[in-house]
């Protein structure tokens, strides 16, 4: 689904409009983040982050101060001229959602960008990526298999069916922010979690007994 | 010595020095020893002296300007075509499919057999030896750049396209920087292919030129100006290949295996094993190219 919002694979039926505009093909108005990492390598991290203004004919000192804000904001201060493979993964993930945060995009579609991660990294990432949505309010689309992650950083949890992909359920989070790791052991946090373990597992399996 | 077990640096040297010893060592018992006629296999001493008179009084220095010179034109003339050739193969598929058939075709033409008939074209001047090496050399890098280019890892060109960027920014920004460190591997391997094609074209109808003073010499009987200029080869292709082997560890040449080239059925092609390695060790890989 991702994928055909972003413009990368054409929908077999129906149509995605942003903004009231039909979308034909992939564009700097989505901004994306992939599970992969998909930093070019021949890059350091500012030129990196500064790919898409560089593509768009923004000239270099403009560049390189939008790019240098984007790093402060993800926390990579002095690690502006390293190279991709000299970075973590937590790091070269903060690279590519500031990339993608460069071309200020309408909505930023993240592919389960923390999945490769670590647990201790990835909750630092999801607060780092909470703090950055609760600054902006830019809309995310956030793919991910992790409960806990959709409630803590959602502020409505769409639940899709197995094959075929459908929307299953719609469920609002409340939680106010700013929120705090802390939130995630709040009785309100563990009834939502408990409501989406079921909603889920009965998805899960459904997709057993097919097999 | 134990599998994979890493050498220090000075026993690398040390090691292959001790090998060269041990050639001339076999050679010299061989011709000093009355083992080999003196016809067929001159002796070291003999090679160093008819080297020395090759240098001093005959002009040998001449000989290897002009096949160097040759080499380098025929080789940088086929680069300058091939290699945009070979990314717009890479990058589009049409062009591709209407390409590849007749390119991998001519690839298995021998650079050699096309001799006589450039002789009938374009005589036995400079410009027919370039055009061997070009014939030699333009086909292979074509196709190893097409091959190279259309195997540019794919989530790298979706994450451009989100980022913004055109169709001609995919090529010169993703595609060509992330071929770059492997083009510049295929055009060191063809160089190394174009030698042998330039001593060929000057052992036939030529006046000047290593392979040149290599029939003269066999013509008389001078086993050690023979081995003197092969010598000579050696050591100009000796060079760059140590040069680059030291500043890119990740690459290796050969026939290995990439799944990810199967699909345009090019896969066994000689080719550098796709391995990211680090953007300086291209940099340094051109920085011996220029030496």
């Amino acid at each position: 689904m991702l994928r055909i919002i972003a413009g990368l694979d054409r929908p077999t039926s129906g149509r995605v409009t942003l903004d009231g505009r039909e979308v034909t093909g992939p564009g700097a108005d989505r901004g994306m983040v992939f599970q992969s990492y998909t930093l070019f390598p021949w890059l350091t991290v500012r030129e990196n982050i500064a790919f898409g203004l560089r593509e768009r004919g923004v000239p270099e000192k403009k560049r390189h101060e939008i790019a240098d804000a984007f790093i402060r904001r993800v926390g990579l201060s002095g690690f502006e001229n390293h190279w991709p493979k000299q970075l973590s993964g937590g790091m070269q993930q903060r690279t590519a959602i500031a990339r993608a945060l460069a071309n200020d995009p309408k909505i930023l579609l993240l592919d389960e960008p923390f999945g490769a991660l670590d647990n201790q990294t990835r909750a630092l990432m999801q607060e780092m990526l909470l703090g950055i949505w609760e600054r902006d309010q830019k809309t995310v689309l956030f793919v991910t298999h992790d409960i806990e992650e959709a409630i803590f950083l959602g502020s409505r949890v769409i639940v899709m069916s197995a094959r075929p992909g459908r929307i299953k359920a719609e469920i609002a989070v409340d939680l106010p922010h700013p929120r705090s790791y802390k939130i995630k052991t709040t009785p309100e946090f563990v009834a939502l979690k408990e409501r989406l373990v079921e909603e889920i597992r009965t998805e899960a399996l459904k997709v057993a007994e097919q097999a | 010595m134990r599998p994979l077990e890493p050498t220090t640096s000075k026993q690398r040297v040390a090691y292959g020095l001790a090998f060269f010893v041990l050639f001339v060592a076999l050679w010299s018992w061989a011709t000093f020893g009355g083992h080999v006629s003196k016809t067929f296999l001159a002796n070291p001493l003999t090679m160093v002296q008819e080297g020395y008179e090759l240098l001093a009084k005959q002009g040998f220095l001449f000989d290897i300007g002009m096949t160097i010179w040759r080499v380098i034109g025929g080789f940088v003339l086929a680069a300058v075509i091939a290699v945009p050739l070979g990314v717009l193969m890479g990058a589009y598929k049409p062009i591709e499919a209407f390409l590849e058939p007749f390119v991998s075709f001519a690839r298995y033409l021998p650079a050699s057999a096309f001799i006589p008939l450039l002789i009938l074209w374009a005589g036995i001047g400079e410009l027919q030896k370039l055009l061997v090496i070009f014939i030699g050399a333009v086909f292979q890098i074509i196709l190893m750049v097409a091959v190279t280019v259309g195997a540019t890892r794919r989530d790298l060109v979706e994450a451009a396209y989100t980022l913004g960027a055109r169709d001609s920014g995919i090529i010169r920004r993703v595609l060509l920087p992330s071929a770059a460190p492997e083009i510049a591997e295929i055009l060191r391997l063809v160089l190394g292919w174009a030698w042998t094609y330039v001593i060929v074209a000057e052992l036939i109808g030529s006046s000047s030129g290593i392979g040149h003073m290599i029939t003269d010499s066999q013509a008389l009987l001078n086993t050690g100006q023979i081995i003197f200029g092969i010598i000579v080869i050696g050591l100009i292709g000796l060079s760059p290949i140590s040069c680059s082997r030291r500043s890119t560890p990740g690459y290796s040449l050969g026939s290995l295996h990439d799944p990810a080239s199967d699909r345009s059925g090019l896969a066994n092609l000689p080719r550098p094993r796709r391995q990211r390695t680090d953007p300086r060790a291209g940099a340094d890989n051109a920085r011996c190219r220029r030496q």
